[in-house]
């Protein structure tokens, strides 16, 4: 259930890469238009507001676009073949790739030339120039915009081979598993991202003609397989392939989103810096140097978004979804549309800032409308996308978005702050696990355990430092990152050092300034008793009146929660008691608290309630009198013939074990018990009744949540 | 209820409401401006970390503007404006390297950024404290070298042409900000004055700022950002006989700079731990 889970959300973040690189082949071939320098004829339209920048822009997104739509078909070319089978798989695939190949080019070829002819007679004032002819070489085709299709076809039929190959000679998969787990290394350890270009690199630096700009040659003129092409997006096919077999490649693309998002821009800043300088160099040490920097890139592009996309698009949503399914026709149907467009505004006497957008915005509007009216709903869509969806979709085609919840009652009695079923891990180590607790308005809460329980980390989550794995956090009715809630709030924490420069009047007011209706700084400093404190720097004070100065900040807002995570650690008797007085006038005031502790009589003296967490759980809460019952108890111990289920069952019983020679019996009525002990059993020896401690409550308590 | 008594309840709906709103901003407004008064409070009460970053750039520049450069400045004009460019240009980035980013890495360590997030400071205003404190430090740090050099007739440049170079070493100050805050976000305290020297120190010899570089190694100059802000001022001094890069590619190198260096440390310092 769970797996299926995170397996569907990383198919919505890779469908919604996909749609990504598809859609970004729309805007690259909008601009090209514009490319400022290029030779009239190359383009259906030159128009006369060149830029620069959309040259430097299409740029940048040629460098990863294909390789990245190839990767992406690597990883659901696998996916496929595994859930298909080959004969299945071949199937779907002639349908989905072949036939709108085929199909598409005979459609979209005589439109394409028709737009291209109209606009090259534009550029040219009104005559048609001698169009240049098909190269005479074997295998030359104009393959238009559809040649990654065929490229696509061509690098199944080889994967496939290879793969049939592979499956003999490793029959034990050893091989392949290896392989599989090198994969995952190298993306974590970032060796992907340095070395999977270098094939491409090698292969680029080979072209005695290579022009900076257009990155990988694009192979759209010939039928024979180019090698710059079919390198650079084989590898990336193979990779995603290879990245579907490895169960935890994913997971390590996720991890270092960032990091390989981070190399892609510098590299591609240094790429551009160069190709201003010259763009296209003789073979030497900048062309390798570029060829190595560019295949850098294209992997630093191409792992960088796929993380970013698992980690921040993984959740469902209606319009991604439906923009990834509407990419691939788009894309399909885009050229002819945007040339139209380029051609239309190519020589108007505006700015290519009005003109680019305009082209965008009328093409997607054209392109978005043909494929919601004659494809979603009609076969073409059940041919590009596998599904045709009727016009008015069932109530339940999908999980609604979830409604913004109702704001939690804190009027009256109601939480002021919640955790419901809280999970959170730190690597191996689960803090909380599926815990629930609620802090209502005017009482104060001790939370209670030994230390490394997760005490800390229910109180991080309330503060919005940290965010659960699982479960929900509320703070004054909304989320506790917003800042509106948090301006109720006050908090104490542990481990914090204020500024030492500083004096703790200057603290005081200093965080006075965050909240809209502070307390006086005199009086925030009278109620922590430190007064005659307000003058000192704070990196003169004593530990336990950096304790009180940090009081006094933790409540100059007049908070309506308050947190305080160990406050009277290291205080004296005398600030103690202090501190106590001004907890209750806060309390009384209708102030919550959250209190976290060691010391027993602190709770014991304050607490409406008592929580107490062990291992990340819950293991009794209540109020103090369910607490002191706790306490109550006493332990029996003696060396006796009766059995611990027979015991058992007494009243005043609460738990019997047995060792070796000793029954164990915890009580609540250590009397009734030891006077039927006695008379039950004539043998009976080594009578202990001991109290059991508040502690020794936890420890049993603690044992039996392990 | 009459018409009037309506009205003038409306009326004072909507001037209280105003008020409201008023006081919330002036609230918000208020904590970015003490939390800047206390950074500089700060920066006053323990001038330690201060005084080496104010004192070594001038020292410096006297030392090869007068004793080491003086007859090479006499004969050529314009090595007294790379001399100032390049110590003015260190007095600046110094503080906003070793000032801020310092002292961010040592204030994480503290835990006091954990009780920023947690308390309701605006999110930006204690960075927005630190950037304003670093950029008073440079001014401080910026005008003795400049009073020097422009009274000693060190710098061969007409007044407005000075102003001009000033600004573009403000502008310059903001991606070294934006470097020591991101030092100061992935470091620890006692490891961010190392880290920033190992980042800081390279750049200053490989750029081209203290001396001219040999042909060979221009490829490499424009890694680092001290060579763009070298740019933009000669440019606004109008020496071209050192301007190797168009002001827009400086100025775009700058911005491009800045947005990675603080995307980084936003990025670091929001992660939830």
């Amino acid at each position: 259930m769970n797996t299926h889970n995170t397996h569907d959300q990383r198919l919505h973040s890779l469908d919604a890469v996909r749609g990504f690189a598809l859609l970004l082949g729309v805007a690259f071939h909008a601009a090209l238009s514009f490319m400022p320098g290029w030779p009239p004829g190359i383009w259906a339209m030159n128009d006369n507001s060149p830029s620069q920048f959309l040259s430097d822009a299409a740029f940048v997104t040629h460098i990863f676009r294909m390789s990245l739509f190839f990767f992406i078909a690597g990883y659901f070319g696998r996916l496929l073949y595994q859930k298909l089978g080959a004969r299945v798989f071949w199937g779907n695939r002639v349908k989905r790739i072949a036939i709108p190949l085929v199909v598409g080019w005979a459609v979209l070829y005589p439109l394409i030339s028709y737009v291209w002819v109209t606009g090259i007679t534009k550029v040219f004032g009104g005559t048609m120039p001698p169009m240049p002819e098909m190269p005479k070489v074997p295998g030359a085709f104009p393959l238009t915009h559809l040649w990654f299709l065929y490229q696509l076809l061509l690098i199944y039929v080889a994967v496939l081979a290879v793969r049939a190959i592979v499956a003999r000679l490793d029959r034990a998969q050893k091989l392949r598993n290896l392989i599989a787990k090198a994969v995952n290394v190298s993306i974590k350890s970032m060796i992907a991202t340095f070395t999977l270009g270098l094939p491409v690199a090698a292969a680029l630096m080979s072209l005695p003609l290579w022009f900076y700009w257009q990155g990988i040659p694009t192979p759209d003129q010939s039928l024979i397989p180019q090698i710059p092409a079919s390198v650079g997006f084989g590898t990336a096919f193979i990779f995603g392939w290879l990245v579907h077999r490895s169960s935890d490649a994913l997971a390590a693309i996720t991890l270092r989103w960032f990091q390989n998002l981070v190399i892609a821009i510098v590299a591609t800043g240094w790429m551009l810096h160069t190709m201003h300088a010259t763009p296209m160099a003789a073979p030497g040490l900048t062309k390798t140097l570029y060829a190595m920097i560019f295949g850098v890139a294209v992997w630093a592009w191409v792992l960088g978004l796929t993380g970013a996309a698992l980690r921040f698009l993984s959740s469902f949503s209606a319009t991604r979804r439906y923009i990834a399914d509407a990419s691939y026709w788009i894309y399909l149907a885009h050229l002819p549309v945007v040339a139209a467009f380029q051609v239309w505004v190519g020589h108007w006497p505006l700015h290519w800032g009005v003109k680019y957008p305009f082209i965008l915005v009328a093409s997607f509007a054209v392109l978005f409308l043909s494929y919601h009216y004659l494809v979603r709903p009609t076969f073409i869509g059940k041919v590009l996308n596998g599904r045709k969806y009727p016009r008015k979709p069932e109530p339940t085609d999908h999980s609604p978005s979830p409604a913004s919840p109702p704001p939690a009652d804190t009027a009256n009695g109601g939480p002021v702050a919640l955790l419901r079923g809280i999970t959170k891990r730190f690597g191996a180590v689960t803090a909380l696990n599926t815990i629930d607790i609620e802090v209502r308005r005017g009482e104060l809460l001790a939370v209670l355990g030994p230390n490394g329980a997760g005490k800390s980390t229910a109180i991080s989550l309330w503060l919005g430092l940290t965010e659960p794995d699982a479960g929900s956090v509320t703070l004054l009715g909304g989320e506790p990152q917003e800042l509106a809630r948090r301006r109720g709030l006050g908090v104490m924490m542990q481990d914090v050092e204020m500024p030492k420069e500083l004096k703790v009047r200057e603290l005081v007011q200093l965080s006075a300034s965050y909240y809209d209706d502070p307390m006086s700084v005199e009086e925030a400093l009278r109620r922590a008793g430190v007064t005659h404190l307000a003058d000192r720097q704070y990196g003169k004070l004593s530990g336990g009146q950096k304790r009180q100065a940090q009081f006094a900040v933790a409540i100059c807002g007049r908070p309506k929660v308050l947190f305080l995570d160990e406050p009277t650690v290291g205080l004296d008797v005398k600030a103690r008691e202090i501190m106590w007085i001004s907890i209750r006038t806060l309390l009384a005031d209708g102030c919550s608290i959250v209190l976290t502790t060691h010391y027993l009589e602190e709770a014991e003296s304050l607490a409406d309630r008592v929580a107490v967490i062990a291992k990340g759980r819950v293991i009794a809460s209540g109020s103090v009198d369910d607490m002191r019952a706790m306490v109550a108890r006493r332990q029996i111990s003696c060396e006796s013939t009766l059995t611990a289920d027979e015991v058992r069952t007494w009243p005043g019983v609460v738990d019997v074990s047995r060792d070796t020679t000793k029954l164990n019996i915890t009580v609540t009525d250590a009397e009734g018990v030891v006077r039927r002990l006695l008379a039950s059993d004539a043998l009976l020896a080594r009578l202990e009744v001991r109290q059991a401690g508040l502690n020794e409550a936890f420890n049993e308590l603690t044992r039996e949540a392990a | 209820m009459n018409a009037l008594a309506v009205k003038s309840g409306i009326h004072s709906t909507i001037k209280s409401t105003v008020n409201t709103v008023a006081a919330l901003r002036g609230r918000e407004f208020s904590a970015y401006l003490t939390e800047t008064r206390y950074e500089l409070v700060r920066m006053v009460r323990n001038p330690s970390i201060a005084i080496p970053v104010l004192v070594l750039p001038l020292a410096l520049y006297a030392l090869f503007a007068f004793v080491i450069g003086g007859e090479w400045i006499a004969k050529d004009p314009s090595a007294g404006i790379f001399l100032f460019a390049a110590f003015s240009l260190m007095s600046v980035t110094m503080p906003a390297m070793f000032g801020i980013g310092v002292s961010l890495a040592t204030e994480r360590d503290m835990g006091l950024l954990r009780l920023k997030r947690a308390q309701p400071a605006p999110p930006a205003s204690w960075v927005v404290a630190k950037i304003m404190s670093g950029i008073v430090l440079a001014v401080v740090s910026y005008a003795p070298i400049a009073i020097l050099a422009v009274s000693t007739g060190k710098l061969a440049l007409a007044p407005g042409q000075v102003v001009a170079m000033s600004v573009a070493l403000l502008i310059g100050t903001i991606p070294f900000t934006a470097l020591g805050l991101m030092i100061g976000s992935l470091t620890t305290g006692s490891a961010a004055a190392g880290w920033a020297n190992v980042v800081y120190l390279p750049g200053c010899y490989l750029s081209g700022m203290f001396f001219p570089l040999p042909k060979s190694m221009y490829w490499q100059a424009p890694i680092w950002p001290q060579f763009h802000v070298e740019q933009l001022m000669m440019h606004m001094a109008g020496v071209t006989k050192m301007q190797f890069e168009p002001v827009q590619m400086a100025i775009a190198t700058m911005l491009g700079y800045t947005i990675l260096f603080a995307g980084v440390t936003i990025w670091r310092l929001s992660k939830k731990d």
